[in-house]
């Protein structure tokens, strides 16, 4: 049987794709003009041959031209500060992350509670904008990943507690108005921060006056202004930016406490105190201008420590609170800071006034702190300066816990030549029979049953899909180093990207 | 704005970065003149009390910088070719000065170093 399609047209067909072409069918159709035009509109069309000697013009250059590039037009860079500030957010709350139930809240009555060892107690909501002022909650640290801050009571956190609660007054060993020094380390990640603020949370449970130093390196690398205090030899240096950065951190968060205080004292440097002024008006003085900021600095903290309203003021005289005085990073306060004299030498810490006033604090045997209080130094190792004076003069206080006398042959002292700084081994030094003595506390891992505690709580937060038995917990203590708790943190989290429903064997 | 010397400078700008635009003010000169004043490293030119200023343009116009200093080192360049010294040929004829080689690398003495130079 003879085709509808003429040969030559069948010649010329070719394979294209199946939407142009016509199905195939058994009957061949007879309308032959659609299939005509439409394959020879669709053929693609005859490659050129492509020959690069014999398209090249006539004396053409054999260099490579290149286009030149098009300017991107790029978006804005962002405005002065918010990179800044996007590095320095503080994200308290994730609300992906589960509600724990029955998650505790710490309270002026659980802090000395020990069978809350190892369990993570929420810090409440109203503390937070406080707790914040006062700069104890820092960028790197985890708490964005839970649906709401909370910290983990250990052993030493129950003791703080405990502390807290006899200079407060209360309980039965109550010792109001002693003052505890406190110099804290610790290996990197074991919480020393932490501890500071978990310090800091029971103070202003205890409506303590809190007065922080959140980053001591801020006050010694050069990035605010120093001025010398006229008549000082040696020459000492005020730094009136940091100074009011201070009294707004301070009245900030202790706006509570400090509003229902009146001003006690005679402070006759300082202009616009009334006898009505309370103790934040005075503070507030501060702010606007930096000049008179250690002035007024100077005041509040003469008021804060009175015992005795002066002569002729004792009408309003309300007892003083106990404070709280937590510095963070103190080896940078223990070797040379970036400011200069004007014979272009470097500024000793030790002579900046500010650092100054809250290291003879420090010093052995000072009760400077008259209506009692807590001093907590930590050092820091993510941030830290090799001070060698610093070494040997925390050695020097673990040999006399330790019991060993100072003149006693093993009592560790600078080797020879070692040029240790002087000044940082007379501020540490022992003073024999004088009340109150620095001690030194060295935080170090969780215990099993704290880790435990902790472990539970990221499972509850649903960051952990593992089951939390002994023998896993003790694998994690393990592989934490002993329980460091910022180890165990790492763990806790790299579980959850690792923890994928593995499929059911079969 | 600050004027310094006759300079207008933004307010966001340090301080140190500022003092090193000028002729002659590195990074020594400027960091011991903000000691001298006892300025912090990273202060921004806006932090200046007037007193401040007024007293760095003081020490400022008392220095040997901008064009006093371009002018003297052009006039020692000018001794040199006028007693005839080795250096001083070699400053004329636009070739390097201090014994380098002259084979290749010589853009910066035949770009800077002629008759009538200038800073």
């Amino acid at each position: 049987m003879a085709s509808a399609w003429c040969w030559s047209c069948l010649s010329r067909l070719r394979p294209t794709t199946r939407a142009v072409l016509p199905p195939p069918s058994a009957i061949p159709r007879l309308t032959s003009a659609p299939f005509h035009s439409s394959a020879v509109q669709y053929a693609p069309p005859l490659k050129k041959k492509s020959n690069s000697m014999t398209q090249m013009k006539y004396r053409q250059g054999q260099t490579l031209r290149r286009k030149k590039k098009k300017t991107v037009e790029r978006a804005r860079p962002p405005a002065p500060g918010e990179r800044k500030a996007l590095r320095k957010r503080i994200i308290l709350s994730n609300p992906n992350a589960l509600e724990v139930e029955g998650m505790q809240e710490i309270s002026a009555e659980n802090i000395v509670d020990a069978r809350l060892r190892g369990s993570v107690l929420g810090l409440p909501v109203p503390m937070l904008d406080q707790l914040r002022a006062v700069q104890a909650f820092k960028p790197k640290q985890g708490w964005s990943i839970f649906r709401r801050p909370g910290a983990v009571v250990r052993r030493d956190t129950v003791e703080m507690g405990r502390l807290f609660e006899k200079i407060s007054g209360e309980g039965d060993a109550a010792e109001k108005g002693k003052v505890v020094k406190k110099v804290i380390t610790g290996t990197k990640g074991t919480g020393k921060t932490v501890h500071l603020l978990q310090a800091m949370s029971m103070a202003f449970l205890k409506k303590w006056v809190v007065v922080t130093i959140p980053e001591a390196r801020e006050l010694v690398s050069g990035d605010t202004a120093y001025v010398p205090v006229e008549g000082s030899n040696p020459i000492q240096y005020n730094q009136p930016g940091a100074t009011s950065a201070l009294l707004m951190r301070t009245v900030e968060a202790n706006r509570e406490v400090l509003s229902g205080l009146k001003v006690s004292q005679n402070h006759p440097e300082i202009n616009g105190v009334k006898p009505t002024s309370t103790l934040e008006d005075l503070a507030k003085l501060g702010f606007q201008d930096p000049a008179v900021a250690w002035p007024v600095f100077k005041a509040l903290w003469t008021e804060l420590t009175a015992t005795a309203a002066a002569p002729g003021m004792e009408k309003d005289f309300q007892p003083r609170p106990p404070m709280l005085v937590a510095v963070d990073g103190l080896a940078h306060w223990m070797h040379n800071s970036a400011y200069r004299d004007t014979d272009y030498n470097l500024v000793h810490p030790h002579d900046l006034v500010f650092v100054k006033h809250f290291l003879s604090l420090l010093r052995n045997g000072q009760a400077e702190l008259k209506n009692g209080g807590m001093l907590l130094y930590a050092t820091s190792t993510s941030n830290n300066p090799g001070v060698y004076a610093l070494e040997v003069a925390l050695d020097q206080m673990t040999a006399r816990q330790a019991g060993i006398k100072p003149t006693s042959p093993e009592y560790p002292s600078a080797e020879a030549y070692s040029n240790a700084d002087p000044r940082v081994l007379d501020l540490f030094k022992p003073i024999e029979g004088k009340e109150p003595q620095m001690e030194l506390q060295t935080l170090g891992g969780l215990t099993r049953d704290e880790t435990r505690g902790y472990l539970e709580y990221f499972a509850r937060s649903g960051l952990l899909r593992e089951p939390v038995n002994e023998n896993w917990v003790g694998e994690k203590w393990s592989m934490s180093g002993g329980g460091i708790i910022g180890e165990l943190e790492k763990l806790g989290r790299h579980v959850r990207s690792a923890a994928i429903p593995t499929p059911a064997a079969n | 704005m600050v004027f310094i010397l006759g300079v207008n400078f933004p307010e966001r700008n340090l301080l140190k970065k500022s003092l090193e635009s000028f002729f002659g003010i590195g990074n020594h000169t400027s960091s011991r003149l903000l000691a001298r004043f006892n300025i912090h490293p990273t202060c921004r030119v806006g932090e200046l009390a007037n007193k401040q200023v007024l007293d760095m343009t003081a020490v400022l116009s008392d220095m040997k910088i901008e064009n006093d200093l371009r002018r003297e080192v052009v006039n020692d360049i000018k001794r040199l070719k006028e007693t005839g010294t080795y250096r001083g040929r070699r400053h004329a004829l636009g070739l390097p000065v201090r014994g380098q080689r002259t084979r290749t690398q010589i853009k910066t003495p035949v770009k800077l170093n002629r008759m009538e130079r200038r800073m």
